[in-house]
């Protein structure tokens, strides 16, 4: 975002924390779409996405007073938006088999690279949404909040309520578990085999 | 060689390892191809990650969007508007004609049905009681509440699926009837020994059944008479009906008199003026009966609930008795196996040899002999309706602000609230004649779709109420006591023009199709677009 933008980004929020309704609605639309998209990624069905994409916004708007103007927009409103996603699928008792204890007694094994490199190089996109689709909410969310929203360790950590030095094992084992699910649909073992 | 793991690798690509760590990482990678090979593996896969959730595959729902339904074109109410009296029209040429026509031919005109029926007897205290403001205002809250639950608890699909369901289950219902065998005439007659083999639906000034029905029998009739034997149920809009025979079924029964001298295998429901179950008439099941005058001689073999203007008991009662009404005398003939309520004016007189299961239970009510209001009465209770009316409207802005916000918001817009209202009405309407059908099959599914729209056309005053102060005052700054200010004033401008004869009947109608859609559209917004992200 240019500079520019950033600026008419910040006077429209400081128009729409005075009340400002058109201003809201520019906000609005300026940052819905990637907003749905994010939980349509984080999220189980597109209307559980629909739903909490305006719930998201709802929570926004009540909370526009407390956003610090020196951090970016988008950043915060992911970090609105993932704490709001986490919050639904923790409520919805997905994650009962990702308490904390077991990610840190994972085991860490190197993977073959070149069967690796195979693997993702025959998987296209719509491949890996549809594996991501299945995997465990705190596994989908970890890796939507890195590679989708930017999202910093620590920001990650304060939203899964993991400690800081976790977060690259859940990522990893994130990651190890989508292989899984991606040699599913064909190829080799990769997961937990390979050199090491 | 002592390779890093993939820990260490996804780290150190992702920025995360301290300087020396990544140093030696960066040394140790020049020369292991292993873990070059990994580290390159590890960022293809990143890359794979970052662009299978970046890409844009799918469109965004266009009530995220917002714009469609910020001001829908002025061509979208004018077509409200002509559905609205297509609607009218045809439901006129189709429904409520040919009805009228029914009753002219069955011999009695709609009005005098209408109102001997309605408001003759006991039951037009029993509506004017119902209609308290007072409890309207509960049930108003009561359904808002409920909604609010509903919506917070289902899934928008699910309640979308329990309200079809439940407009098809109305739907079905009432279409048995629909392969009847159908009978017009002056006098129509299923002589004895004759057998009909298939439901009978009959219109025509005269019936009499003296033969078979092996299925119901539906009557638009002045009289209709059984001597024979129905398999179904009988249901009859009549001015007298006399049953010497036997219905194996139900016997529900809108008429001025009704005189059940035979038996009838299940349940009656009589709205009557007069109703007379003599000594040989035999109810199988249970009996619900508003009848100005009823005389229970006969046997019902299990519960009773009455409304009665005056109500003479002297056969058996099988089950439980619920009975309010005007007057009631217990014969020494009367037999009540189990318990036994009376609520009404003054003690029930009961005789002594009358076999109770217990004592009476008796309530006393006060006014239920008021017929006529006076003119101070009247005036009290505009008061008291204008005051319910103002706290059910405070209430619903301090509960539900975003839905009184939103539906305010929709009032402004006037034209397209008045077409929507227009169309609510209009289906409800046949909602309404489905559940004064529905009446005679299910209690219960009846009063329910009636009861769903009161609360609607009540709350409707409230949003015109407000925008009329609006008008007057100025727009109203967004805090609380400014707009109950405003609805104070609004409400009581209302109020007091709705007392002129005709003109305060037109603006009545005007303000609930107004209100009614600004309240429908509200409930919309607050639902689905929740009205908080998109400007108005």
């Amino acid at each position: 975002m240019s500079p520019a933008e950033q600026a008419a980004t910040q006077e429209r929020i400081a128009l729409a924390k005075a009340g400002n309704s058109e201003a809201w609605g520019e906000l609005y639309r300026e940052h819905a779409p990637a907003i749905f998209r994010f939980c349509r990624r984080a999220m189980p069905t597109r209307e559980d996405a629909e739903d909490a994409t305006m719930d998201i916004f709802i929570k926004v708007r009540q909370k526009l007073s407390q956003y610090d103007a020196t951090r970016p927009f988008s950043a915060w409103l992911y970090t609105v938006a993932a704490n709001h996603c986490w919050d639904l699928l923790r409520r919805r008792k997905l994650r009962q088999d990702l308490e904390t204890g077991e990610v840190e007694n994972m085991p860490l094994e190197h993977p073959d690279p070149g069967q690796l490199t195979q693997l993702i190089e025959k998987r296209t996109g719509q491949e890996v949404r549809r594996a991501l689709d299945k995997l465990p909410a705190r596994s989908r969310m970890a890796l939507v909040l890195r590679y989708y929203s930017d999202m910093s360790y620590d920001d990650i950590a304060a939203t899964l309520g993991v400690r800081r030095t976790f977060v690259g094992v859940v990522l990893l084992r994130a990651r190890h578990q989508l292989r899984e699910i991606l040699e599913g649909q064909g190829g080799a073992s990769l997961a937990a085999g390979g050199a090491s | 060689m002592i390779h890093f793991d993939e820990m260490a690798c996804l780290l150190y690509l992702e920025g995360q390892l301290d300087a020396a760590r990544s140093r030696e990482l960066a040394a140790h990678v020049e020369e292991c191809a292993p873990c070059r090979e990994l580290l390159h593996a590890l960022e293809s896969e990143t890359t794979l990650l970052s662009s299978a959730l970046t890409e844009e595959n799918e469109s965004i729902p266009a009530r995220l969007l917002g714009e469609h339904t910020r001001r829908l074109p002025a061509w979208a109410w004018t077509l409200a508007f002509g559905v609205f009296a297509a609607g009218v029209y045809w439901l006129w040429i189709d429904g409520i004609g040919p009805l009228f026509d029914q009753f002219s031919s069955a011999g009695f005109g709609g009005t005098d049905l209408f109102s001997m029926i309605v408001f003759s007897g006991a039951f037009w205290e029993g509506w004017s009681d119902i209609m308290d403001a007072i409890q309207i205002g509960v049930v108003v809250l009561l359904a808002i509440v409920a909604i609010e639950w509903i919506r917070r608890r289902l899934r928008r699909s699910a309640a979308i699926a329990v309200v079809v369901s439940a407009l098809l289950l109305a739907v079905a219902l009432p279409q048995r009837a629909s392969a009847a065998d159908v009978r017009r005439g002056r006098a129509i007659l299923i002589p004895a020994g004759d057998v009909v083999h298939n439901d009978l639906v009959v219109i025509g000034p005269s019936v009499r059944i003296d033969g078979t029905v092996e299925g119901d029998v539906i009557a638009f009739t002045r009289s209709l008479t059984v001597t024979g034997h129905v398999t179904g149920d009988v249901i009859a809009f009549a001015g007298g009906v006399a049953i010497d025979g036997n219905v194996d079924g139900n016997v529900r029964v809108m008429s001025h008199s009704m005189i059940l001298e035979g038996t009838t295998g299940k349940n009656i429901s009589v709205i009557a003026n007069t109703l007379e179950l003599t000594s040989k008439g035999n109810v199988g099941g249970e009996a619900i009966v508003l009848a100005t005058d009823a005389d229970l001689d006969g046997k019902i073999q299990r519960d009773l609930l009455g409304l009665f203007g005056r109500g003479d008991l002297e056969g058996l009662i099988g089950g439980e008795a619920w009975i309010r009404g005007g007057s009631l005398e217990v014969a020494s003939t009367a037999e009540i196996r189990g318990p036994a309520t009376y609520e009404g004016p003054q003690q029930p007189i009961v005789e002594a040899g009358a076999k109770l299961a217990s004592p009476i239970r008796t309530e006393i009510t006060q006014g239920m002999r008021r017929t006529r209001m006076t003119t101070a009465r009247t005036a009290v209770r505009a008061v008291f309706g204008y005051a319910a009316l103002l706290a059910v409207g405070i209430l619903l802005l301090l509960i539900f602000p975003g839905f009184f916000r939103a539906t305010l918001r929709e009032a402004g817009s006037i034209g397209l609230p008045i077409g929507v209202g227009a169309l609510a009405l209009i289906s409800g309407g046949f909602l309404l004649v489905l559940g004064v059908l529905l009446l005679f099959v299910g209690v219960g599914a009846g009063m329910a779709s009636v009861m769903a729209y009161a609360p609607v056309l009540y709350v409707a005053h409230i949003f015109v109420g407000v925008w009329l102060g609006n008008r007057i005052r100025g727009e109203s700054p967004d805090n609380t006591s400014a707009i109950i200010g405003r609805m104070a004033l609004g409400l009581l401008i209302l109020r007091v023009v709705e007392l002129v004869p005709v003109v305060g009947w037109l603006v009545w109608l005007a303000v609930v199709l107004w209100g009614t859609g600004a309240v429908l559209m509200g409930f919309y917004r607050t639902s689905r677009l929740q009205s908080a992200p998109v400007p108005a």
